[in-house]
């Protein structure tokens, strides 16, 4: 009995932990719009944000978008050789890269890469009280801190996404057409044939939305970081693992909104 | 090292990655561009399955249109087509919805209506569709088609299946094994009798071909017997022949018929004609000779008396007339009547027979010698009757004719006009040393088809003044009877 209402107590005590953490990441949210808006703006702050979390992910997302691409087709191909579609390997690669793996994968990249990298940075300047110090500036750390990373991947992650969606394309056509030897003309027919233009902004939504919630859990994550460079390691863990199952699930509810 | 800020690398990120998706969406929207711009048609589909939103819309295979909206409407699909602005599609186009391939895209296809109609305005419907073998239907037919065979394979399954079936058809082989072997058997066993069979079957037909050999003589033999009997028959029949001479001979005997050589000859000359009957018969033996059962040398008997009947007929043409004739004598102040046969074998061959009472009678001298002194009386009996008995033939419109006239000899001439109605005659008679020759001519006119006009002027040169103009009327009947009676006659039964 006694141990029953533990384990009660301590699931209770987990969803309220859970539910709090949301709550503090929405608020999170509100306080970053609500500084977004407010001047003086640092620009440089904003593009150095960019450079890093978009520039600077290009070749990783051009790899996966790429190799994504090509075993889709190889994998599409074989699936639709046992009914003589074969053509239709051009058009499921790109439907499949612009609606869904494009945006996903190439946030959970970027969240590995750059939220990560945000969780870690924060949570340092945190520990090693570099926050309180901004505190005592008066200069707002969300506004310093967190509304560039914000604004950097809000941006960033669709563009990203555009780049993962044309190379996995390119993937998938050079290994159907040169590799399996499906027609290019067919190949390139069944993509427009198939793909809308719906498709592409659909998924460019669906990143931009998964490029705010890496880099508002990357910010969280390292922004209420404690317990020294143990807390750091922690933070950033959570905020890597966070970031991608939000985004998983939320890619979910997005799709059934969307399509 | 030339190293670039970041707001450079962002901004050619960010412009790279624009024109990115820039071609991707022309890529992709290459087809909508225009779209926007087009015209709505409204087609009503009995059913639209499978058709979705922005479905495509063919012409030809070349897209012209997207499908707009699909909406039910009076238990229809109501589809709304929009169509690039630059395609027109006359008003008789029909659309009806096709699949691409087995498993592919639904899409509307539009075959364009005749050249010269005019144009289906924006909003407008189009009225024609047709209806398309899509693959449900095709796959219920399918199932119905299968329950089908499956009926015909589950009834075969419950006459062959189980215990009977399999015993029926193992009976079945069976017996077929038995009965092939036995065969066998009866062939191996029986060959020296086959062959015994088969022997005696090449000496029947040997039998056989001797047997027609022979009779092949025997035929002939048949058609020697049949042509020696076709000539005795030939043979009766002249004797037949003969016997009308004999009755034509006895009637002559009756009147001074015989007498007139050129008569007899003339019935010469008919019996002659009875005879190519008979020779028809003899004709007739040639398709006899062919014939070797007696039963159809019957039949060609019978057809060859069908045939001398026929020919017997054909004298029939033979026509008899029969005529009375009144002349009443205006200077005698009375009549002389004629009664005559007349017999026509041929158009222009005729024997008279007839009577004549003529009221100055018959004239009869006798020389009485009585002591030297011989006196001549002269007797007129006029009871008594005079005889006609002429032959005459006809050339063309003239008639001449000659024999015994009023009993006697004498010629005449007729010329016949008018499409033979008037008949102008001569006649010239009774030639004797004492007296002038009677000369008579008249003319004679039919009225009607029997009854004939007839005046002249009788014995003009008469010495003994009997000169008279006459008058009179004439019945002139061909006689069936009469001429049945001359023709039958001589065919003997």
């Amino acid at each position: 009995m006694n141990r029953f209402s533990g384990a009660l107590d301590r699931l209770g005590r987990a969803v309220l932990a859970g539910v709090e953490e949301m709550g503090k990441i929405i608020l999170l949210f509100v306080s970053v719009l609500a500084w977004m808006f407010r001047p003086p703006f640092k620009l440089h702050n904003i593009f150095k944000q960019m450079e890093f979390v978009g520039v600077k992910s290009i070749f990783v997302v051009v790899l996966t978008g790429t190799f994504t691409g090509m075993v889709m087709a190889l994998q599409g191909y074989h699936g639709f050789r046992m009914f003589s579609a074969e053509s239709l390997v051009g058009g499921t690669v790109a439907l499949g890269m612009t609606r869904e793996l494009g945006p996903v994968l190439t946030s959970l990249m970027v969240t590995a890469r750059a939220g990560s990298a945000m969780a870690a940075e924060l949570g340092t300047m945190r520990v090693t009280e570099q926050i309180d110090a901004l505190y005592v500036m008066a200069a707002n750390p969300v506004k310093h801190l967190i509304v560039p990373r914000v604004i950097a991947g809000v941006l960033m992650v669709p563009l990203l996404t555009v780049v993962s969606d044309f190379t996995g394309i390119l993937g998938g056509y050079f290994v159907g057409v040169h590799i399996l030897g499906i027609n290019s003309g067919i190949f390139i027919k069944n993509i427009t044939r198939l793909v809308d233009l719906n498709d592409i902004y659909n998924g460019l939504v669906k990143a931009a939305c998964f490029g705010l919630i890496l880099s508002l859990i990357g910010c969280y994550k390292g922004f209420n970081t404690y317990g020294g460079a143990e807390g750091v390691g922690r933070a950033t863990t959570e905020a890597v693992v966070l970031a991608s199952i939000a985004i998983l699930i939320s890619d979910y509810f997005l799709t059934a909104i969307m399509f | 090292m030339f190293s670039l800020s970041s707001e450079a690398k962002v901004g050619l990120f960010v412009l790279v990655g624009l024109i990115i998706l820039g071609y991707m969406s022309v890529q992709v929207g290459k087809q909508s561009f225009g779209l926007k711009k087009g015209y709505t048609l409204e087609v009503v589909f009995d059913s639209a399955a499978g058709l979705d939103r922005d479905a495509s819309v063919q012409i030809a295979g070349v897209e012209v249109g997207r499908v707009e909206s699909i909406r039910l409407k009076d238990g229809k699909a109501l589809v709304r087509l929009r169509i690039v602005p630059n395609v027109k599609l006359e008003k008789d186009a029909i659309a009806s919805i096709k699949t691409h391939g087995i498993l592919g895209d639904k899409y509307v296809e539009i075959y364009p209506g005749t050249h010269g109609e005019a144009y289906l305005a924006a909003g407008e419907q189009i009225s024609r569709t047709e209806r398309q073998a899509d693959i449900d239907r095709l796959l219920h037919q399918l199932g119905l088609i299968a329950d089908d065979v499956r009926g015909v394979t589950s009834s075969l399954n419950r006459v062959l299946a189980g215990q009977a079936g399999e015993e029926a058809i193992t009976s079945i082989l069976t017996n077929t094994k038995a009965l092939t072997r036995n065969l066998n058997h009866v062939i191996v066993s029986n060959e020296a009798a086959l062959r015994a069979a088969l022997e005696n079957t090449r000496q029947l037909t040997g039998n056989l071909n001797r047997v027609v050999t022979r009779n092949d003589e025997k035929v002939g033999q048949v058609i020697d017997t049949l042509k020696s009997a076709s000539r005795e028959m030939e043979k009766t029949f002249a004797a037949l022949s003969e016997i009308t001479g004999g009755v034509n001979r006895g009637e002559g005997t009756l009147g001074q018929l015989v007498k007139d050589k050129g008569t007899a000859e003339k019935l010469n000359q008919t019996l002659a004609s009875l005879q190519e009957v008979t020779q028809k018969i003899n004709e007739g033996r040639g398709s006899i000779g062919k014939l070797v059962n007696d039963d159809e040398t019957v039949r060609n008997l019978n057809e060859g008396l069908t045939g001398l009947n026929r020919y017997v007929n054909k004298a029939e043409q033979f026509r008899t007339f029969l005529s009375y004739r009144g002349e009443y004598l205006f200077d005698k102040s009375n009549a002389k009547s004629y009664l005559d046969l007349r017999i026509q074998p041929k158009e222009d061959k005729f024997y008279i027979l007839g009577v004549v009472s003529d009221p100055n009678g018959r004239r009869t001298t006798k020389d009485v010698t009585v002591g030297g002194v011989t006196t001549r009386t002269e007797e007129w009996d006029r009871d008594g009757l005079l005889f006609n008995a002429q032959i005459g033939k006809r050339y063309k419109d003239l008639v001449l004719r000659g024999g015994l006239l009023e009993s006697t000899g004498g010629i005449g001439i007729d010329y016949l006009t008018l499409n033979d109605k008037l008949k102008l005659s001569f006649e010239a008679f009774g030639f004797g040393r004492d007296r002038r020759a009677h000369l008579k001519a008249g003319a004679e006119y039919r009225l009607f088809r029997h009854l004939y006009l007839s005046a002249g002027w009788d014995d003009f040169v008469s010495d003994q003044d009997n000169r008279s103009i006459y008058g009179g009327f004439s019945i002139r009947f061909e006689d069936e009877d009469l001429k049945y009676m001359l023709t039958t006659t001589p065919i003997p039964k």
